[in-house]
């Protein structure tokens, strides 16, 4: 049994995975209704049969299997084609959007020409297997190629500079928004020296559409989820509300320079010469405050729940000097002083995590509820010769450089 | 601007399938394990292809139904309403209600034992 809004879902679901059960559909929701409600459906019709539900579970358990129901057989999903049947820009543009392949946004069409551009920033075959990924917990994994991540980063916007870190983002074989009724959402942040080699922003509004590189990385994530991992709406993805951290997810790189803790990655495990992306995912950001770490403990307190407590800060440098100040000089023996501190019933101060973030114009820090999943090592995708730039390699402008001493002052 | 109805050849940006499924968690899976592509338990397209539909009931009359709660918000008392209706509207029907140990994604051996020992027919629910 499942509830009349999931039928076509879990029906697909059965089929695809090779029987087509018998279902019996009460209606939606079952969830935080009266029992005189649920009552009422276990009395009434299944809506979508028109039978009476107890009469359908009858006849589920007691008629003989077809022929059908005993042979069942699933249909094996078609492959898709390399290139598409060729079309005006125009049409191609509303081909994308109609077939669901994109954000909504427009995008660059990936044309044989752009993609083979993509691909010299990777030393990779195009033709190598990268990874495996679905947005659902149980529907058939796609499969894709060093190409296919090409045709993706393409349609972003990126350049072949930022190859390397989205190839490694599809290397985790992990979708940015997997589909869940609670609207997950991700966030990803890269450490060591590519930072710097393609212009990401770690510094000033690292979190706002301010930055080419952060933008179309934290895009590319999304397209690759979108049609490497199988986006369909109410087919295959069903996040009732939605977020729209999954349009970028929250793409950043770490304030390695002026924070006063090891790089998030180096806590990791990571040497700090590495380059990594790390991946955390959750449903949002819970709260956002400015200053040390007793007003920290006091909002966090606010919205950790009975059995324990799993944040992700992303935190100003002001914030890392000042919590260093009161004698914090590693980010986990601040965790274990939070949770030591918190009414919860499990206490797993590693289940805390705290990037660097920010340009210092504010103590400000962010605590979201993601947990941190993994970070992939970008290097091996690096071409040998280096990170493939531009002659000219494009960038935004640079935040003004605060060099005045007003620095971390609240306005 | 003039308008280029000239035609280009792009791309396709979806992936491949691959015959590999998603799975439940095993017992001593970590929760988060459902959505995680190292941790999760696969299984094949061939593996699914050889399963069965069980065969069916002639009638209910004197058996044992069991209810499985799966663990979604309000399954536990929609099953405890139906036990309750067919205890009343169908009293030669006996049922058995039981609960998933762990959660609604995780698989439960010891309970699909014990209903195919004692057990005549299942109904699983409430899903969503």
């Amino acid at each position: 049994m499942a509830t009349a809004r999931f039928a076509d879902y879990v029906q697909r679901d059965s089929r695809s995975h090779g029987m087509n059960l018998r279902w019996t559909f009460p209606p939606y929701p079952v969830g935080w209704v009266s029992r005189e409600t649920l009552r009422g459906y276990v009395e009434g019709n299944d809506p979508i049969s028109g039978v009476p539900l107890t009469e359908e579970i009858f006849l589920a358990l007691t008629e003989p299997l077809t022929e059908a129901e005993k042979n069942y057989k699933p249909e094996k999903r078609p492959e898709r084609p390399r290139l598409l049947e060729p079309a005006t820009e125009a049409d191609l543009h509303r081909f994308f959007l109609e077939s669901g392949w994109t954000d909504g946004l427009p995008i660059i069409l990936p044309t044989e020409e752009r993609v083979a551009e993509m691909l010299t920033g990777t030393d990779r075959d195009p033709q190598e297997f990268v990874g495996m990924m679905s947005v659902t917990t149980h529907e058939e994994r796609l499969q894709y190629t060093v190409e296919r991540v090409a045709v993706n980063a393409v349609m972003a916007g990126a350049k072949p500079e930022h190859f390397p870190v989205i190839l490694a983002l599809g290397a985790s074989g992990r979708p940015s928004m997997p589909s869940s009724t609670t609207s997950f959402a991700s966030m990803m942040v890269v450490n060591g020296p590519i930072r710097d080699e393609i212009g990401m922003n770690y510094g000033l509004g690292a979190l706002s559409p301010v930055n080419y590189a952060n933008s179309v990385i934290g895009r590319a994530w999304t397209l690759m989820s979108i049609n490497l991992g199988d986006v369909r709406p109410g087919a295959t993805f069903t996040a009732s509300t939605g977020t729209t951290i999954n349009y970028n997810n929250m793409c950043c790189a770490e304030n390695e320079e002026l924070s006063v803790w090891e790089p998030f990655h180096v806590r990791k495990g990571y040497k700090a010469e590495e380059s990594t992306v790390s991946l955390f995912r959750g449903w949002t950001i819970l709260g956002f405050n400015t200053g040390p770490a007793q007003r920290m403990l006091e909002v966090v307190k606010g919205i950790s729940g009975p059995f324990g407590a799993s944040f992700t800060f992303v935190i100003d440098p002001l914030v890392a000097k000042g919590l260093k100040k009161e004698g914090y000089d590693d980010p986990m023996k601040f965790s274990e002083w939070l949770v030591n501190n918190m009414e919860i019933r499990f206490k797993s101060p590693e289940m805390n995590n705290f990037v660097v973030v920010g340009g210092e114009m504010n103590p400000m820090w962010v605590v979201t509820d993601f947990s941190y999943f993994q970070s992939v090592v970008i290097d091996p995708w690096i071409p040998k010769a280096g990170v493939k730039k531009d002659a000219r390699p494009l960038r935004m402008p640079e935040a003004v450089a605060c060099k005045d001493g007003s620095c971390g002052i609240s306005h | 601007m003039a308008k280029n109805n000239s035609k280009i050849t792009v791309l396709d940006p979806g992936g491949q399938p691959s015959g590999i499924f998603g799975r439940r968690l095993n017992v001593d899976s970590p929760m988060f394990a459902i959505h995680d592509p190292v941790y999760q338990p696969r299984d094949t397209a061939e593996a699914l292809g050889a399963m069965k539909m069980a065969p069916r009931l002639d009638s209910l009359e004197g058996k044992t139904v069991y209810l499985v709660n799966t663990g979604f918000a309000g399954a536990k008392e929609f099953m405890e309403e139906l036990q309750d209706w067919l205890a009343q509207n169908r009293p030669s029907v006996k049922t058995e209600l039981r609960h998933k140990k762990t959660s609604m994604f995780t698989d439960d051996p010891e309970l699909w034992a014990e209903i195919k020992k004692n057990g005549d027919a299942v109904v699983f629910g409430v899903g969503g």
